[in-house]
């Protein structure tokens, strides 16, 4: 929008045009000065005004430069023309001097409303919308009214002459200007202790030389108050003080542009080592620690350096930057608004990061692959578990209750038989007690009940119970746990009892849950021989799938004649 | 008595075996709903109740039926006691049988 203004054919509305107005202000100031010299109006506030005029005039060129501070740009190219146009009480005309009378305090309503709306012109809050309303009305409607009363020969619109009532009048001027000053001094403070980032570098010069000339207006209009008499060096002072603001406008932009780094500068800061991450390295080029980098992946998601899924919402207090190499978008900076009125920086850090960040998105996407592998994993585990449930059930269910009512038919009619065939079928049913038997271990292997109904500790427990090697548990996992970290810690037990068993030639074997706020720690132990490893077709490495999608390791510490001792770290929260 | 499970030859050969030693079985259920309705008709002494019922989980039955001074329950499941943990004990039940070991004997043992 800016270029487009400053670019525009000279034939366009030259009004609208800030650039134009510069030497219309230049001329009208000099006119204005020409009066005052003629009307032995004092040096010190010609100069003043002047001053503050082209230094106001001045700044909207500058702003030029921010395209959202449009509304900005118009005030500051107002104020110039209200404040000599209230020097037209030096006219002795009776018309321009009423005229002169009626703008008198316009100029400090418009720099009321540039300060409490800086930088975009949106009111910063209802204090401020309502500081904007009063400093109208007291200058524009306070001397509308005081042009009906004011004992002036000049004022074509006085309807009365009495003193006392324009002398109320300038008081209750004088008592709402300094409310206002007031206000403005409060939301100013307020607003400089809010700020952060680039906004901060851009925007605090005009608010410390605005909340200055507050406190030179509160001065100046508490002085009128006290002592009811006019004060007119005080007066200057404030006009002189208030060039501060457009001179804090300058400064702050272009302390933003100094602030700004060369391209060379920012390749080396950020590669530099000095930030841990990427995301660190642009919000220090950039200046603003909010900063948040969104990597593209190749199917349009966006995610964090880790690979963690991000979405990209519109929100007014954030602003989002795409970052491209060749053509295509690989990041996208989400960043503070303020950003926005530095497009050169924006853009310098865009072109040079775009480089770095391919390397980093690379990286994000094989954690983001990596993140769902092991997400995939842990979905396969869990059906294989439902299936496993399934399948005990069906064989607990179906082959297993019809042999136990073979075993008790067989029990049945060996207690109506004779001696000889009663001896017959009892061994019939011995190997059935016995096919029964395996089948039911079968059947806990697969998916062991006990540990379904009641938990870990119980299905410990009993494993111990039946282990033929003894076996003491100590738990204080008494809470259910996640179905796959219960599941995966019993298999493991198991699996490790069952090496006990096989291998180790131990005389007894010892298991610890130890369950901490976030994790649960299994370990078993044993007495015996020593000199295990994880063998690669074994059992415990058959767990390690079901182990590494819950994110879990497996340690193993077997020194020969020391017993060994296996123990996993599971993580899971409460 | 009462025979609950929802395996009918089981309970076939279950009746029969209990007859032959002496109890007169008054009827069968095969869910947890007909075992409460028949218990509320027959007021047997005692039941044989399976754990792993259709409709309801058969220790709740076994809590429920002992909780009103009702029949005595001998829980039966072709699992192992041990598959239960305290279940047993803190269901209200006389004891347990594992069903290939259900004869007359066990019955008695855990009813006298």
């Amino acid at each position: 929008m800016a270029s487009n203004a400053v670019t525009a054919l000279p034939n366009r509305d030259a009004l609208r045009d800030p650039v134009l107005l510069l030497p219309l202000a230049v001329a009208v100031g000099l006119a204005v000065g020409w009066i005052g010299t003629q009307q032995h109006v004092a040096g010190s506030r010609i100069a003043a005004d002047l001053a503050l005029s082209w230094a106001v005039m001045a700044a909207s060129l500058v702003v030029l430069e921010r395209p959202r501070w449009r509304r900005t740009r118009w005030l500051l190219a107002s104020t110039p023309f209200a404040l000599l146009g209230a020097d037209l009480e030096w006219v002795s005309s009776h018309a321009v001097w009423t005229l002169g009378f009626l703008l008198e305090g316009l100029w400090a309503a418009l720099l009321v409303q540039l300060v409490v709306t800086f930088p975009e012109g949106r009111p910063w809050s209802r204090l401020a919308r309502t500081a904007v309303f009063g400093a109208y009305a007291l200058t524009l409607g306070g001397q509308v009214v005081g042009a009906l009363v004011v004992p002036d020969t000049r004022d074509l619109l006085a309807v009365t002459s009495d003193p006392s009532v324009a002398h109320a009048i300038d008081r209750a001027q004088a008592i709402t200007g300094a409310c206002v000053a007031l206000g403005v001094l409060v939301l100013v403070l307020q607003r400089v202790r809010a700020l952060g980032g680039p906004a901060r570098r851009a925007q605090q010069p005009l608010l410390l030389a605005a909340a200055i000339t507050a406190v030179a207006g509160l001065v100046w209009l508490g002085w009128v108050i006290a002592t009811d008499a006019r004060a007119t060096t005080l007066e200057t002072i404030a006009r002189a003080l208030a060039v501060t603001m457009p001179v804090g406008i300058v400064v702050g932009i272009g302390s933003s542009r100094l602030r700004r780094p060369q391209a060379s500068e920012l390749v080396v800061e950020l590669r530099s080592e000095a930030a841990a991450t990427m995301q660190q390295r642009l919000a220090r080029a950039l200046g603003d620690p909010t900063l948040d980098v969104a990597y593209r992946l190749g199917d349009g998601r966006y995610v964090d350096a880790a690979g963690r899924p991000i979405k990209l919402t519109q929100r007014a207090d954030r602003a989002v930057t795409a970052v491209t190499a060749g053509g295509e978008e690989i990041a996208a900076l989400v960043h503070d608004p303020a950003l926005l009125d530095e497009p050169a920086l924006v853009e310098s850090v865009r072109t040079t990061a775009a480089l770095v960040l391919e390397n980093e998105r690379l990286a994000a996407e094989v954690r983001s692959q990596l993140a769902e592998v092991r997400a995939s994993r842990g979905r396969i585990v869990a059906a294989a578990d439902a299936e496993r449930r399934r399948i005990e059930r069906n064989l607990h269910d179906g082959a297993q209750q019809r042999l136990v009512t073979l075993s008790v038919t067989l029990g049945l009619a060996a207690s109506r038989a004779d001696s000889a065939t009663a001896g017959v079928l009892a061994r019939a049913q011995d190997e059935l007690e016995d096919a029964i038997g395996e089948l039911r271990e079968l059947a806990r292997g697969i998916h062991p009940t006990l540990l379904r109904d009641e938990g870990l500790t119980a299905a410990v427990e009993a494993l111990a119970r039946r282990a033929p090697v003894p076996v003491t548990v100590q738990s204080n996992a008494q809470e259910r746990l996640p179905d796959q970290v219960e599941l995966a810690a019993y298999f493991l037990v198991s699996e490790a009892l069952t090496n006990v068993v096989k291998h180790a030639s131990a005389t007894h074997a010892s298991v610890l849950l130890e369950r901490e706020p976030t994790t649960l720690r299994v370990t078993v132990s044993d007495d015996g021989v020593g000199g295990a490893r994880i063998a690669p077709e074994s059992g415990l490495a058959g767990l390690r799938d079901r182990l590494e999608a819950l994110d879990a390791t497996l340690s193993i510490a077997s020194g020969a004649g020391h017993g060994t001792r296996v123990s996993t770290l599971f993580p899971c929260g409460s | 008595m009462l025979i609950v499970d929802d395996h009918q030859p089981f309970r076939a050969v279950a009746r029969e075996l209990l007859e032959s030693a002496g109890y007169i079985v008054a009827g069968e259920a095969a869910d947890a709903a007909g075992a409460l309705a028949a218990v509320a008709v027959h007021h047997p002494d005692a039941v044989l109740l399976d754990v792993q019922l259709p409709d309801r989980d058969g220790f709740a039955v076994a809590t429920e039926l002992t909780a009103a001074d009702g029949p005595a329950v001998v829980l039966i499941s072709s699992r192992d006691a041990d598959d239960y943990g305290r279940r047993v004990a803190a269901s209200g039940a006389r004891g347990f049988i594992p069903k290939s070991k259900l004869s007359a004997a066990t019955v008695a043992a855990l009813l006298e």
